[in-house]
């Protein structure tokens, strides 16, 4: 594989976390003035494809799907160094929860003839993270989820993954094509370049596939969704004291009622 | 797509295991299992897989399973997704499962998103109430964005219905069930993987003990406030008889092993005293310790949301207070002892 | 996979990064109210601008009471479909002693109630900077934000661009304009400006409560988008310091806050605690009573009127808004929004004129200076230029004899007992003119203070 690897980043638009707030007065969430931004864990996944193609060549594309808005989250990568972009919208998409999903992502990763499809821990909206295995079971792929560095081994066709597990780490070899969920954390993402992020936000565009396009237009959207919301409470917030104390002296005798 | 849902009974608990070390939610998720079933009616099925494991599946028995599938052979050791996957499929297809619970863990999240697309599953992660309705419906309910909603998942036209539970939200409770004889409940299932089929070799494995800080009663947090000297924190658990914990922000800056994260990726905590010193109070840590009974906050920005979340905070550097308040502790005792 | 669609189209990889390098005629730095009037005065020009904000988008760092004044604004996009929260109903100006007491003056001209509500209006800079943004990128600008300028690059004296804080983070333009707001590092690194002298800054903090709409309309008397501003001096305002306190609302929140010069916070005075008192100031404390507290923040205010200004312009850059000082802090006026948009406005025209001429070094740029001068933004800083310096001198009579004077005057003034009206305001009388220095001092005083309602 001498003209490298088509790396696929996978990135979401989320509502800024920083500004979900709670209102105070009905205890209900404040969601709709928040801006979207880019899936936090995401910006892993993207330094983690750049630093992927450095190693051994090749390309990276990001892909999201979402409303065209989520366009922005491309552009974000593409401003880090992605070199192209392609938006999954349609309306058609509209409700699916992971299972079409993945399945959307894993049919654009295969069109993209991707060696290495590279997403987020999980997303901080629905943190599920079961969109990157959901994807490489869509695909037959190889999967390494949790993972903290990676190590190309091109002319063995072979990515090794070392992977968090409880207690401490294992290092999985996995064939191509293959889906990495890379840790949140993992690695510190590069800013974007000025003039890269000019260009992103001015010339760039990605290519919109739509459900159709894909072949799968029958098999997405809520109606294939197999979760459905059957209800939302308001999660009585536990009642705390609240009691802020001036002495550590205080403190301790609070403590020791407890202890 | 819809399946005959008719089709499909039985209440499965995946059974973690690593070098023959059962992951303790997964006797958390039995425990839970076994209340699900016994509403049901269904029977409570244990899915142990790996190499030499029939203790194992035993052991589920003993603690509560009506039946344990046990998938024995080497190429389920140590765990892989991709042979897991197949076999799991495989499992699916002939048995039609009605629920299937799996841990929260990092390998139990790689396995449920695996096998939830083949069998083409609802699955819902990071469950922290299940429950069944009148028709036997999973109710699966998880906090959604912010934490101050729960949202109940339900999955009405397909099967199985699969939940993740993170480790820590339910009670192991103790196996005091009596089975006289757990290995004739044992059933040895037809393993559908060959070696020569899989994606992926597991080249190096490095694992310590792990500890579990899950049923302490009293847990000492500290967080990015303790700018790498968790010293303070670990005196006072000390002192206090408790577990030292983080937050996600301490882990990954390396100051504490991961297996005492707290929080929506980490674990849940419920002891009768939290302290958290030197913690923002992000919806993603309080989630793991809102249960606690009794939540102290220790923090120098008075604006912190940790404080809301506190029954008792002080605003104060941690290295000047938990040293103090250590000492208090440390000197009570003499005078007691 | 799906071989059945060959016409999918393959996404176009575009590895190589275009330079922008003298792609855009100017350089905003700052997308605050001047910067963003200026992109948007020249895009409408036909140029081509990028407009570089620090904030992870406008307005994310802006701190502001307040009022924003919308004569000119309204002259550059329909402000029909601004984020506004309520127009100014009433101004009340208020004097406050340290013991508690309150006089008070309140206007409620009901020409304020009527479109277009005099101009004047409370708005959430958040949510305001970046519509008003938004309405330049329509217009054709280029807004960058999460990038810091820290620099300006020069050949020769001429500014030829800016640096920022990313990787390949140098751009170059024919002209920069330089929006940064108070806190105007840029500008001072550059050499453009020296730093400001103490006196000639106020320090501002604030805080926003929130509350119930209701409860604001009630508490303030309002009705519908009606809002009130309240102005208030004297020693329970803001102690020993010169400044005053405000409170204005919002729809569902009420931002309080105090500012004062720089020169007495160094002496002592903390920006917290002053916020404190004043907040507990009975005039003020059931104003904000039960509110959430969801917003801290600190802030300068150049207040040293036209005397204070720097060079507007230079070889290849201007300086507009708040960085160039054009902001009108007088006691009764705080004014800067107006002035900053004004300035950007005639910033953005002479740049647009410049470059049609192809140059742009100071003098191609000069119109900008003239026509601000001609402008209410210069008349009114000179108008008021006098306030600072009188304010200085009378510093002890006007924020702690005077309200405490005022104050027992209106109490012997209405006492109710049984001596005569005329015993009471005789005794008021004397009361004023112990403050003020007797019959002689108080006809100085008025006479220095005539300017001030003029
Ligand atoms: C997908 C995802 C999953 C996540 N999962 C988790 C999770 O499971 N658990 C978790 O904890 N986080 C999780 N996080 C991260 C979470 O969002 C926060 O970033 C994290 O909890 C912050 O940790 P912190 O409070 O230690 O650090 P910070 O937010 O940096 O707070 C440090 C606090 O210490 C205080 N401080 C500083 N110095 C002192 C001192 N000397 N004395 C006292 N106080 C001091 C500061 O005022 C501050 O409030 C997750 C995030 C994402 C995106
Ligand atoms: C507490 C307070 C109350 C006030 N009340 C009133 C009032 O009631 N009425 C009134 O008319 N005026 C009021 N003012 C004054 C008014 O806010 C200012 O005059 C006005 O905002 C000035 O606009 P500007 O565009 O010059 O600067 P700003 O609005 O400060 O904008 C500057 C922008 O530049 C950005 N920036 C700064 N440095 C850089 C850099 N290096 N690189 C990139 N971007 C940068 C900032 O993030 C910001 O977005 C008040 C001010 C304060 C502090
Ligand atoms: N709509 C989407 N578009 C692109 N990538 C996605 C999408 N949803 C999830 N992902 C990827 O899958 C990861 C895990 O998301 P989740 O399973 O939703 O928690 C994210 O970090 C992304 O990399």
């Amino acid at each position: 594989m001498t003209d490298g690897w088509n790396i696929v980043v996978c990135v979401k638009q989320v509502p800024d976390a920083d500004d979900v707030t709670i209102d105070p007065d009905t205890g209900t969430l404040n969601r709709s003035d928040a801006p979207a931004v880019l899936n936090s864990p995401d910006r892993n996944a993207v330094e983690s494809a750049l630093e992927l193609r450095a190693a051994v060549g090749g390309t990276v594309t990001a892909i999201t799907m979402g409303p065209p808005v989520a366009k922005a989250v491309l552009q974000t990568a593409v401003g880090a160094g992605a070199d192209g972009g392609v938006l999954l919208t349609d309306r058609a998409f509209g409700g699916s929860d992971t299972w079409p999903t993945s399945l959307a992502l894993a049919r654009a990763a295969a069109e993209l003839d991707a060696d290495v499809v590279i997403c987020g821990e999980e997303s901080t909206d629905s943190s599920t993270g079961q969109v990157p295995p959901g994807i490489a079971a869509h695909n037959g792929w190889s999967q390494l989820t949790y993972v903290e560095s990676l190590e190309p081994r091109p002319d063995e066709g072979v990515l090794v993954g070392k992977r968090d597990v409880e207690g401490g780490y294992e290092r999985v070899a996995a064939q191509l094509p293959v889906v990495v969920a890379m840790e949140f954390g993992a690695n510190v993402p590069r800013p974007a370049g000025l003039h890269r992020k000019i260009f992103a936000e001015t010339e760039f565009e990605p290519v919109e596939w739509t459900a159709s396009d894909l072949g799968i237009e029958e098999q997405v959207g809520l109606a294939n969704s197999p979760t459905k919301v059957g209800g939302m409470d308001t999660a009585s917030p536990v009642e705390r004291e609240r009691v802020v104390v001036d002495s550590v002296d205080d403190l301790y005798e609070h403590i020791e009622e407890v202890v | 797509m819809s399946v005959d849902i008719e089709a499909y009974e039985d209440v499965w608990v995946f059974v973690e295991q690593h070098d023959g070390v059962v992951a303790p939610v997964s006797w958390e998720l039995l425990a839970k299992g076994r209340e699900l079933a016994d509403e049901t009616g269904d029977d409570l099925v244990a899915l142990v897989m790996g190499d030499g494991v029939s203790a194992l599946a035993e052991a589920a028995v003993s603690r509560g399973a009506d039946r344990a599938l046990l998938a024995d052979d080497p190429v389920f050791e140590p765990y892989r997704a991709d042979p897991y996957g197949e076999q799991f499929r495989a499992l699916v297809e002939e048995r039609k499962p009605s629920i299937v619970l799996i841990g929260g863990s990092h390998t139990g999240r790689d396995f449920a998103g695996r096998v939830a697309v083949p069998a083409h599953a609802g699955l819902t992660a990071d469950c922290t109430e299940l429950d069944v309705d009148d028709e036997g419906l999973l109710l699966a309910s998880r906090p959604t964005f912010g934490g101050d909603a729960m949202a109940t998942i339900k999955c009405p036209a397909h099967r199985p219905q699969m939940a993740t539970v993170r480790p820590g939200v339910f009670d192991a409770g103790n196996p005091t069930e009596h089975v006289s004889d757990p290995a004739a409940a044992v059933e040895e299932v037809e393993v559908v993987v060959a070696e020569e089929d899989t994606l992926s070799t597991v080249i190096e494995r490095v694992v310590g003990d792990v500890v579990d800080i899950t049923d302490a009663d009293v847990v000492v947090a500290g967080g990015a406030g303790c700018e790498g000297n968790f010293a303070p924190i670990e005196e006072l658990a000390d002192a206090l008889g408790g577990e030292v914990a983080a937050t996600r922000a301490a882990v990954d800056e390396g100051w504490v092993e991961p297996a005492r994260q707290v929080g929506q990726t980490g674990k849940t905590v419920r002891p009768q005293l939290y302290v958290a010193a030197g913690i923002s109070g992000a919806v993603q840590h309080l989630e793991g310790m809102n249960d606690s009974d009794v939540v102290v906050a220790v923090n120098t920005d008075p604006n912190a949301p940790i404080f809301e979340n506190a029954d008792y905070g002080i605003v104060g550097d941690l290295h000047e207070v938990l040293p103090e308040l250590t000492a208090l502790v440390r000197a009570k005792q003499e005078v007691t002892a | 996979m799906s071989e059945s669609e060959p016409t999918l189209q393959k996404p176009n990889h575009q590895t190589e990064t275009p330079n922008y390098d003298d792609a855009y005629d100017a350089i905003v730095v700052g997308a605050g109210l001047s910067g963003t009037a200026a992109a948007l005065t020249m895009a409408r020009e036909g140029l081509d601008v990028l407009l570089l904000e620090r904030g992870p988008a406008p307005g994310t760092k802006n701190v502001f009471g307040g009022v924003l004044y919308t004569p000119t604004i309204r002259e550059l996009v329909d402000i029909d479909d601004a984020p506004l929260e309520r127009y100014i109903a009433e101004k009340k100006f208020s004097m406050l002693s340290a013991d508690g007491d309150e006089t008070a003056v309140s206007m409620r001209p009901s020409a304020w109630s009527d479109d277009p509500h005099n101009d004047s209006y409370t708005v959430l800079r958040r949510r305001f900077d970046e519509w008003f943004a938004k309405q330049a990128e329509e217009a054709g600008v280029t807004l960058i934000t999460e990038t810091t300028v820290t620099d300006v690059l020069r050949d020769g004296d001429t500014i030829v661009g800016v640096r920022t804080d990313r990787p390949d983070g140098e751009i170059r333009a024919p002209v920069v304009v330089l929006a940064e707001g108070a806190n105007s590092l840029v500008s001072e690194t550059a050499g453009l400006k020296d730093r400001p002298d103490r006196e000639d800054v106020a320090v501002s903090v604030k805080e926003v409560f929130k509350l119930n709409r209701e409860t604001i309309d009630d508490r303030f008397h309002l009705d519908g988008d009606a809002g009130a501003a309240y102005h208030y001096f004297g020693e329970g305002a803001v102690g020993e310091a010169v400044g005053g306190g405000f409170v204005y609302t919002n729809k569902r929140t009420v931002s309080v806050g105090v500012a004062y010069r720089i020169e007495d916070a160094a002496q002592g005075q903390t920006p917290e605690a002053t916020l404190d008192a004043f907040e507990s100031h009975p005039a003020v404390a059931p104003l904000v009573r039960g509110g959430r507290r969801i917003e801290y923040s600190a802030h300068a205010i150049p207040e040293g009127g036209a005397d204070a200004m720097p060079d507007l312009v230079y070889d290849g850059a201007v300086v507009v808004g708040d960085a160039a000082g054009l902001v009108l802090n007088s006691g009764v006026h705080l004014e800067g929004t107006n002035m900053a948009v004004e300035s950007g406005y005639h910033a953005g025209k002479a740049i647009a004129a410049a470059i049609e001429d192809g140059r742009t070094d100071e003098a191609a740029l000069a119109a900008y200076p003239r026509d601000l001068e001609d402008s209410f933004v210069v008349e009114n800083l000179r108008h008021y230029d006098w306030f600072h310096r009188t304010i200085a001198t009378d510093r002890q009579f006007l924020f702690e004899d005077l309200p405490r004077a005022l104050a027992d005057a209106e109490t012997e003034y209405f006492k109710m007992d049984r001596s005569s009206k005329e015993a009471h305001t005789d005794a008021a009388r004397e009361r004023l003119l112990d403050a003020t220095g007797g019959w002689v001092g108080a006809a100085k005083r008025a006479w220095r203070f005539r300017r001030m309602l003029s």
